[in-house]
């Protein structure tokens, strides 16, 4: 409909550009034939006037002209000759007139020579009152002819006695004189109209070429599956966007790869598209801006309202309430809910760009996917002296080789001798302070920076074993390291050295992510075979299940620190401690408890077989000595 | 290739008018002579006009026979247009019909002809001699007096 529109309106457009074109060329067109008809014949109005002039001489002595010419024969003759000299290929006739008492103009003398030779007072019927006019004005005329097919003008001069026109002088011009004039007119009016045309054509080509091209680029900038803007155009975009007017969302579908696996793609592509409908459905064509970055992922642009950026976090949560509330069809008569973890950042413009924006709020939705999903979570720009180190700080530490490793004793329980170190991610802040990986690992997770950390870690701890053959040293590994070919190259290239690989253990923490990729599962049993030692992190969390570190057959259990910490309080955590113990050691698995901070806390576990201890009670992270 | 349809049916169009070699040939000339004479003669003659053109040409046949009933011979028609120039035929003289020339000499010189219509300074131009109007009887609506000459 809108298409149609502007479709009539540009038609009405061409249109009157044509009208105007052709009614200037005409006017043109008829100005230049009157100017080029003037220069042509203003010479031969001027012989006319010498002619009626010389007649006017030849009748000096005359008291009454047309009595005097009819009567002498010899002066008809001398004017008949007179008028002969005037008529060439361009003038076909010339003659002269008298007006007899009864208004009718008769002939009195004629320049032809020919059958065409008028008689003398031969009745000359008149075709235009122009004729008679002449006897008012008293001043030379030139009459159009425009019904007569072989004539185009009269020229008409008055010759005057006692100020009374007495006879006129006519001189008829013939058509090759017009026929001239328009064949340079035609000629020009043709190239001039070739040439409209084939601007025209051009334009209309050029337009079909522009709506073609902007086609083309709409096709590229939409997602075909969800119809909303896609991850070309936030490339395109990106830097364009004026922060100071938006909210940034960035929304994550929960367990959309479970979807995806239960139901098949087909209907987690009909999901997707139900969820980008009420995305769209709930924010402002006009003022927001809907992208489709990932696969289940979805930022969106929420306009805010001078410095009220409540009205658009408002839309943010209506975007959640509404999918909550919506039933996603997956057959006819089945539905499912779905859930949506969505990071917000309030405030993109303290960023020095998109970017950076985007990562906070990326960030965000990684606080609200751990805080249990379905859910959104704020990036709060204002506390940032509490929460997390920016990438931007991140790089220039790495830059600078800020990022070091502290090593934390993990002891013997019988011997109370150092039997690992744990290495701990640190990184070294501009003002010197320490910055733990609790403030860091949110910001890297889900990028590359993450795999350049651990890059780093590693190789930490590789010139720190090399260094001294005597020491082991664990490393935390992500779940995304795992899956990580550069990374396992790496530990690849390390067992390729001797007394590194049997001395450096892995620490993993159990997970959604390596449980479900078994492309990191078929990892760590590749490092295992290559002499690492498996340690599975936190054991005992919520997320724990007792067959988990048989099948990836871990070589030690580390116990959640929580849990640690309670058993001199609460006596479910030591039972659960001790189960665990006892679980690990059926399951031929060394046992470590994390978090021995206090002698209270040692004397309780010392009851217990477990084989090793970490915490402050035996020693504080630091480098090792 | 549309593109170039497109201009060659803009430029052949814009010379449409050079095509004329594609039409009949037809004489504007004849066409008003016609109307001209069939009004003069329905005015002269009251009863059906059958005209004779002596050598009438196809073309003249053609026009005419829009406006008149042409007659084949002189003595089966009433109204006779002598258009051309013909010696030593009297037969039609002899008969008391209305003779119409195109010559404004034959009409001066021959007292048969009533009037003429001819082509003076490529004007068409209309003469009656009141005499020989009164001489048979013929009564032409005013707007012709300005076409009636007294000699």
């Amino acid at each position: 409909m809108k298409n149609k529109f502007y479709l009539m309106i540009f038609a009405a457009v061409i249109i009157v550009i044509l009208t105007v074109m052709f009614s200037m060329i005409l006017k043109l067109e008829k100005e230049t034939k009157n100017k080029m008809f003037e220069i042509s014949t203003s010479d031969v109005f001027s012989i006319v006037q010498n002619s009626a002039n010389t007649i006017q001489q030849y009748l000096k002595n005359s008291t009454n002209y047309i009595d005097d010419i009819k009567n002498d024969v010899l002066l008809q003759k001398k004017i008949d000759k007179n008028l002969q000299i005037l008529i060439t290929k361009n003038i076909k006739y010339a003659y002269l007139l008298y007006k007899d008492k009864k208004g009718i103009l008769r002939f009195l003398a004629d320049g032809s020579v020919t059958e065409e030779k008028a008689f003398l007072n031969q009745k000359f019927d008149a075709d235009s009152p122009i004729w008679f006019d002449i006897y008012e004005k008293k001043v030379p005329l030139t009459i159009e002819h425009t019904l007569l097919y072989n004539l185009s003008i009269s020229h008409i001069v008055p010759i005057i006695y006692n100020k009374k026109v007495e006879l006129i002088l006519a001189v008829d011009f013939s058509l090759k004189k017009v026929k001239d004039t328009d064949e340079v007119m035609n000629l020009i009016k043709n190239g001039i109209l070739i040439t409209i045309v084939c601007i025209l054509m051009f334009i209309l080509i050029f337009l079909v070429q522009i709506i073609r091209y902007k086609n083309i680029k709409k096709t590229a900038f939409y997602d075909k599956l969800t119809n909303v803007l896609n991850r070309n155009y936030l490339q395109k975009a990106k830097d364009f966007f004026n922060l100071n007017d938006y909210i940034l969302a960035v929304l994550d579908i929960d367990y959309f790869k479970k979807i995806n696996d239960t139901y098949g793609h087909h209907i987690g592509d009909e999901i997707l598209k139900r969820f980008a409908d009420i995305i769209l459905h709930t924010t402002r064509e006009k003022d927001d801006i809907v992208i489709r970055y990932g696969g289940e992922e979805f930022l969106v642009l929420a306009k805010t309202k001078r410095n009220d950026n409540l009205s658009a976090l408002n839309l943010i949560e209506r975007i959640f309430f509404n999918i909550q509330k919506n039933k996603f069809h997956i057959s006819n008569e089945d539905f499912i809910n779905i859930t949506v973890s969505i990071g917000v950042n309030l405030t993109p413009h303290y960023s020095k760009n998109f970017s950076e924006a985007f990562k906070l709020a990326d960030i965000a939705l990684y606080n609200a996917k751990n805080s249990g999903r379905n859910n959104i979570a704020i990036y709060d720009e204002k506390n940032k002296e509490n929460s997390n180190i920016s990438i931007n700080e991140l790089n220039f530490a790495i830059e600078d080789d800020r990022v070091i490793c502290h090593f934390q004793k993990i002891v013997d329980a019988q011997t109370q001798e150092t039997s690992y170190y744990e290495a701990l991610l640190r990184v070294i802040d501009k003002r010197g302070n320490l910055i733990k990986p609790d403030k860091i690992l949110p910001v890297i997770m889900g990028t590359f920076m993450l795999r350049d950390i651990s890059r780093k870690v590693l190789n930490i701890c590789y010139e720190e074993l090399l260094s001294n053959q005597e020491i082991y040293i664990n490393v935390n590994l992500s779940p995304e390291d795992l899956i990580n070919e550069p990374i396992i190259d790496i530990l690849k290239n390390y067992a390729t050295k001797e007394n590194i690989a049997n001395r450096l253990g892995i620490e993993i923490i159990q997970s959604e992510e390596i449980e479900n990729y078994e492309n990191a599962k078929n990892n760590l049993f590749l490092l295992k075979k290559l002499g690492y030692k498996i340690f599975l992190d936190n054991f005992g969390n919520g997320y724990s299940n007792f067959l988990y570190p048989i099948e990836i057959q871990a070589d030690y259990l580390k116990i959640d620190g929580e849990i640690v910490r309670k058993i001199i309080d609460d006596k479910d955590s030591f039972l659960v401690l001790k189960s665990i113990v006892n679980f690990a050691k059926d399951a031929n698995i060394k046992v470590i408890a994390r978090c021995v901070e206090k002698q209270e806390i040692y004397e309780k576990v010392k009851t217990l077989d477990i084989e090793y201890f970490q915490g402050y009670f035996f020693s504080k992270p630091d480098l090792i000595k | 290739m549309k593109f170039f349809i497109c201009i060659f049916t803009i430029i052949t169009s814009l010379f449409s008018s050079q095509y004329t070699f594609l039409l009949e040939k037809y004489d504007k000339e004849i066409e008003l002579e016609a109307k001209i004479l069939f009004d003069i003669a329905k005015s002269s003659i009251k009863k059906d006009i059958k005209l004779f053109i002596p050598k009438i040409t196809n073309i003249e046949k053609k026009v005419y026979s829009k406006y008149f009933i042409l007659a084949k011979e002189c003595k089966t028609s009433n109204f006779i247009f002598i258009n051309k120039t013909i010696h030593n035929d009297k037969s039609c003289n002899k008969l008391n019909k209305l003779f119409f020339t195109n010559n404004y000499k034959k009409l001066l010189s021959d007292s048969k002809y009533y009037g003429a219509f001819f082509w003076c300074k490529g004007r068409p131009n209309i003469v009656f001699i009141k005499s020989r109007l009164e001489k048979k009887s013929i009564e032409l609506p005013n707007n012709y007096n300005q076409y009636i000459e007294n000699f």
